[in-house]
């Protein structure tokens, strides 16, 4: 099995288009809102689901995500996740100069999980904005077009999101390259993360784009 | 120095691929955060013997893989592992949750989907039937089976049940 093992430079260089991604991604999102939108990603990781669900909080906690999946010479999927606070305050400064200052349905009802459609439009789009910006940063380097599939917002257990993912992986790998997101605006920071989980046989397919990037 | 014995879990947890046992009344057997995954509870009213376990697909290679990581091969071995413990198969009450469609990966039959047929089949096939389930739809589930008293709860988002 093919194993998403790095070298310590081949880790850079994945950090390094990871950060490139996410400059445009800052881009892209302050464009679409009209405010200076900066997103760093800090820290990047490879690590198991299993991992991945104890960052999250554990399998019972609820989450924001936004999946994408991966299809053409890159096969595989990838998720955005919030906290449903942190999606929620994601939302209010993509919509702040948009349609002005909105108010969520959350603090009406006091209830975090409560998201009216305009801020699952925005959470949408920023998870769209984010990963197609990493897709399109490794696309340069790949000898077909990578397809995303059209976004979905799911606030669910963090469990049962992942397990699905999981089974579509299954008999693959189940390695994930998990990154931590903050988008920060004014003095205002919003944390994620941007999980990619390619399929094992496309494997030397990422590690030959990710080569031709600088390694 | 003493050291104190440590108390008795009595929460047992089923992760992805593996099954859990009790026949102490005061278990509770728990899957957390079934997406498509199904979880199976099994309980035996006269001997007090529960079971859970959280099947990942209907089939696959069985080499290396968790007991019941697919529900074709799985079945037996839950069943096998629930009677070594003192529970007879035709008594038991069979009761599934799970088998979700929350995202749309890939192409075909959705795997909650064929999750959900393959445990009803599997089951049928081996004379035995469930008398309750929660299968489908597209919300996150988690599980919990009282082994005292045989009630299988099951709780999303917005709902609790007790099946």
């Amino acid at each position: 099995m093919t194993t998403l093992a790095l070298s310590e430079a081949g880790e850079s260089v994945v950090a390094r288009t990871f950060s490139r991604a996410m400059r445009r991604a800052g881009q892209a999102l302050g464009s679409m809102s009209g405010n200076v939108i900066d997103v760093k990603t800090p820290m990047l990781r490879r690590c198991t689901a299993a991992t991945v669900l104890e960052m999250a909080g554990g399998p019972e906690t609820v989450i924001v995500g936004v999946y994408v999946g991966i299809k053409g010479s890159l096969q595989g999927h990838a998720l955005l996740l919030f906290s449903p606070s942190d999606a929620h305050r994601l939302a209010q400064i993509l919509l702040a100069s948009l349609v002005g200052p909105h108010e969520s349905p959350a603090e009406a009802s006091n209830d975090p999980f409560d998201f009216d459609e305009l801020e699952l439009s925005a959470i949408t789009e920023a998870g769209n904005v984010t990963i197609s910006a990493f897709l399109n940063e490794l696309g340069m380097h790949l000898h077909e077009a990578v397809q995303p599939t059209p976004p979905q917002v799911v606030i669910e257990m963090a469990g049962a999101i992942l397990d699905a993912v999981l089974i579509d992986l299954m008999s693959d790998s189940d390695q994930v390259l998990a990154a931590k997101t903050i988008f920060t605006e004014g003095g205002r920071e919003i944390d994620g993360t941007l999980l990619v989980l390619p399929r094992a046989s496309s494997l030397p397919v990422l590690l030959d784009a990710l080569g031709a990037i600088g390694i | 120095m003493t050291v104190a014995a440590a108390a008795p879990s009595t929460l047992l947890v089923a992760g992805i691929g593996e099954m859990v046992f009790s026949s102490s009344p005061d278990s509770h057997l728990v899957a957390y955060g079934l997406g498509s995954c199904v979880a199976l509870a099994a309980w035996d009213p006269t001997s007090g013997v529960g079971g859970l376990a959280h099947f990942m697909l209907p089939s696959g290679p069985t080499n290396g893989s968790g007991p019941v990581k697919f529900i074709d091969s799985g079945l037996d071995n839950f069943l096998t592992a629930l009677e070594s413990r003192g529970a007879v198969a035709s008594r038991v009450v069979l009761k599934a949750a799970g088998a979700a469609s929350m995202l749309a990966i890939g192409s075909g039959l959705a795997i909650g989907t064929r999750n959900a047929e393959s445990i009803q089949a599997g089951l049928t096939a081996r004379g035995l039937k469930l008398t309750a389930v929660a299968l489908g739809g597209t919300a996150g589930r988690t599980v919990q089976l009282e082994v005292g008293d045989g009630r299988f709860v099951v709780k999303s988002l917005s709902t609790v049940t007790e099946l």
